[in-house]
């Protein structure tokens, strides 16, 4: 180490223990294997998240919420110096964050990752997963374009009908007993009604979700990605079965540091390379301000990731109308969910068996449906 | 101007220049960097005794003698056919002005193929200090392809006063050297040498990611061999920023002002992207030698060959937004303060307002002028096809969008008006022709923009130009 460097270390040590933390990071090992390259999409999801947040910090100083949201942003789109690269790299790293954290989350699932005694890491995962789309869906509001205005009318009808003809059903059944629970029938509309700020998206929602955006969310998604971040140290990361099928004398890993470090570092330069590229090549544009009185422009969509439920329960609505294909699509993606989540409880031992063979076979299914009904929605808005 | 017959549609003639130039910068400037890479490496080989270094060269040879010999001279002739379609009229141009730098410059192409042949084919049958004698004669004749081409190509955006004062007067060639030694030269070819050692060290790693380490012998080899070629990037990092500084700086102010004109705005029609592509090119440049130095340097034991295409797929990125940017530079002309880019020639401007374009033009002269529609169409192919398509990239219909004929005639005004207060000024040439010529261009592109029921009674766009 030269001179300067080793003294600025060595204080620094002294102070906070450098060294251990080296010592440490030194002892850890990662597996090698011909699947290493899943390894780095956690890591890869986590930088996407850390530019969510510098440039989030950047946009909050020329953003204003409320009335003045859509000219603001204008302003930073149109007007201020490089604040249209910033506001493109947050809409893009928002995309890539949660195109990284799928890769992530599949990858743990098929390499089974999830198996004791990481269940703990894998529904911390889902529920970082889970406010990451939160976030990308109270974002796509703050600009307050047509598109986002229309996007987000649509996204806060779509539980409430459903959630109301749940309601309703549970207070008829509660009424044939005695008792009074009308309120119920109105849940989905109060609940739809709460989040807006009233009954139309207006400012009152953008106040709404610029509060939840950048300030409850990544409260709880800190301290969510604190406690999935210490799991992950503190299990390492999981063999694939082929590899645990090995004896451990055939199984070859690295130490973290520095050799698996370096090339996690590397991938970050390669992955913010591709996030720089997109930002200024198709930096995000901005479309004509909201205004309720105008019809909903041709072809509205939410952003790709809600883009298979959105299709889902829109043909579910067409082949049974009404409230029942709503209810029905609920019910669907609800269960689903709940298996998704609830995998580690079915697939809990290490053993290569019918339980583990239906697992992998019900994580390709959940993927094709995935994929296919995505393709599907982006082919009907043509 | 484009030849009339040589419509391409979508992405338009300048892209089909740009696919094959982009991918023949990769290889041309490897075949100067590698030019020197093997050599030096030969060199320091036989200088330390080590033959295990010299088995691994020859391998490099022969995917460098491939990929240059091959891919590289069949690009570049690619690029001839392409320029001479697209911008026939500024082809010409640096043909009749440089006919002696391009002859010598074949010269030397012809001895750089010659010579890698030789120094691969030669490896291991000759004597030593004889085949790295062939190397470095290869090394110069590479180096002085790139000296030649350098002056002309920086020509193109900084002719001089010196010719600009002879232009158009049949005496261009008396100041062939004031215009090949031009402003831009030197720093453009430090810039470019640069470039070219760096890709030296890009597609090293790419044979290196290759070798065999099945032995803690040849694992060492393999370390050495991709650290030594990393350097060859490191080296090129540190040199790029300060020859790219003085070659923007001796850019004229003209140009150098298109490339503020995105920093605050990613407005439409406003030649935004070439600020953004200069955004990408330095991301790019400096997180190459981050991704060498991490990947490749650091981690040389685990170094693959996935990692080594990622590289290079990273130097591509570097280098497409690098050669779009010299381009864009060039805004309005294609040879500075002499033609346009759309191959009108400045001082025929006046000329071609007061006697028409299409009377005026050797491609289009006699074109069926009855139709207002294929007068308009004649008229597009000649002055905006060069940059613009009607469907694609930078198309007329999304830039034109929503407006009436009259609007658009009104934006052509603008344009053909060309005050020092158009917008347009920094970035498009003036529109030429005469009054009923522009308004047939305007009658052409808002058929562009009309719905399909408007254009119902129109005369079919095919029937344009035959």
């Amino acid at each position: 180490m030269k001179p300067v460097v080793e003294k600025i270390y060595n204080w620094l040590d002294e102070r906070i223990g450098l060294n251990e933390l080296v010592e440490f990071a030194k002892k850890k090992t990662v597996p090698e294997h011909k699947h290493t390259f899943w390894y780095y999409w956690g890591g890869i999801s986590l930088l996407f998240f850390i530019i969510q947040a510098f440039t989030g910090a950047l946009l909050l100083i020329y953003y204003r919420p409320g009335t003045e949201a859509y000219e603001s942003v204008r302003q930073i789109t149109y007007e201020i110096q490089f604040g249209w690269l910033i506001r493109s790299i947050h809409s893009w790293a928002a995309n890539l964050m949660i195109l990284a954290v799928f890769i992530h989350m599949f990858s743990v699932f098929f390499m089974k990752a999830y198996r004791r005694p990481r269940e703990l890491g894998w529904l911390s995962g889902i529920a970082l997963l889970g406010i990451a789309m939160i976030f990308g869906f109270s974002g796509y509001l703050l600009p307050m374009d047509e598109l986002a205005y229309f996007a987000t009318k649509v996204g806060l009808e779509i539980p409430a009908a459903p959630a109301d003809a749940v309601g309703g059903l549970i207070a008829s059944a509660l009424g044939a007993v005695g008792i009074k629970a009308e309120w119920l029938k109105t849940i989905g509309t109060e609940l739809s009604s709460l989040i807006r700020g009233g009954v139309e998206v207006n400012e009152y929602t953008v106040q709404r979700f610029f509060t939840l955006h950048v300030i409850i969310l990544p409260a709880i998604f800190l301290g969510i990605l604190g406690f999935h971040l210490w799991l992950v140290q503190k299990h390492g990361n999981a063999l694939p079965p082929s590899e645990e099928a090995k004896p451990p004398s055939e199984r070859k890993s690295v130490p973290f540091f520095p050799n698996f470090f370096m090339r996690d570092l590397a991938m970050w330069l390669i992955a913010l390379n591709v996030l720089i590229l997109l930002a200024a090549m198709f930096p995000w544009d901005l479309g004509q301000p909201a205004d309720s009185l105008k019809p909903a422009p041709a072809g509205i969509h939410p952003e790709w990731y809600f883009m298979s439920s959105f299709q889902v329960l829109k043909a579910l609505g067409t082949w049974f109308p009404g409230v029942t294909g709503e209810i029905l699509g609920i019910v669907i993606f609800t269960a689903g969910l709940i298996l998704w989540i609830l995998i580690p409880f079915y697939d809990n031992t290490n053993q290569s068996g019918l339980r583990a063979r239906r697992a992998t076979w019900f994580g390709l299914f959940t993927l094709a449906v995935l994929v296919l009904t995505t393709i599907w929605g982006y082919l009907a808005l043509k | 101007m484009n030849y009339p017959v040589w419509e391409v549609p979508h992405i338009g003639s300048g892209w089909v220049i740009g696919i094959i130039a982009i991918f023949h910068v990769m290889i041309s400037h490897f075949a100067v960097g590698g030019g020197f890479y093997l050599p030096l490496a030969e060199q320091k080989a036989l200088r330390e005794g080590r033959r295990d270094w010299l088995e691994v060269l020859r391998k490099h040879a022969k995917f460098f003698l491939i990929l240059t010999g091959v891919f590289g001279a069949v690009s570049g002739v690619g690029i001839w056919f392409a320029i001479g379609l697209a911008h026939p009229e500024a082809t010409s141009a640096l043909i009749h002005n440089f006919v002696f730098a391009w002859a010598t410059e074949w010269v030397f192409f012809l001895v750089e193929l010659s010579t890698i042949a030789v120094y691969y084919y030669s490896w291991n049958r000759i004597s030593d200090e004889l085949h790295l004698k062939v190397g470095w004669l290869y090394a110069i004749a590479s180096i002085m392809t790139l000296f030649i081409i350098n002056g002309i190509l920086t020509f193109m955006l900084t002719p001089g006063g010196a010719w600009l004062g002879v232009a158009g007067s049949g005496t261009e060639p008396s100041k062939f050297f004031q215009a090949f030694f031009n402003p831009t030269f030197l720093p453009s070819l430090f810039l470019r040498t640069a470039v070219c050692a760096a890709l030296a060290g890009v597609w090293a790693l790419v044979t290196a990611s290759r070798l065999p380490a099945e032995d803690e012998k040849q694992k060492a080899l393999r370390t050495e061999v991709i650290r030594w070629s990393s350097k060859w990037v490191f080296g090129a990092f540190v040199a790029i920023p300060f020859f790219f500084i003085w070659y923007l700086y001796q850019v004229p102010e003209q140009h150098r002002v298109l490339l503020t004109l995105g920093a605050s705005s990613i407005g439409q029609g406003m030649f935004t992207q070439l600020t953004r592509t200069v955004v990408t090119l330095v991301a790019s440049s400096v997180l190459i030698a981050g991704v060498v130095y991490f990947l490749a340097y650091r981690s040389a034991e685990s170094f693959k060959f996935s990692g080594a295409v990622a590289v290079v797929i990273l130097a591509l990125f570097a280098t497409a937004s690098g050669e779009y940017a010299r381009e864009m530079l060039r805004k309005p002309f294609v040879i500075s303060g002499y033609m346009y880019s759309n191959g009108v020639r400045v001082n025929k401007v006046t000329e071609l307002n007061s006697n028409g374009y299409l009377n005026s033009s050797k491609w289009f002269a006699g074109t069926d002028t009855n139709s207002v529609i294929v007068k308009g169409k004649t008229m597009f192919l000649g002055q905006c096809a060069s940059c613009h398509t009607t469907d694609g990239y930078r198309s007329m219909k999304r830039l034109l969008a929503g407006r009436d004929e009259q609007g658009i005639m009104n934006i052509l005004k603008v344009l053909h008006e060309n005050k020092d207060d158009s917008p347009y000024k920094k970035y498009m040439p003036p529109l030429v022709g005469k009054e009923d010529e522009i308004k047939a261009l305007a009658a052409f592109l808002h058929t562009l923009v009309q719905s399909p029921t408007q254009i119902t009674n129109q005369p079919p766009l095919s029937a344009a130009i035959k």
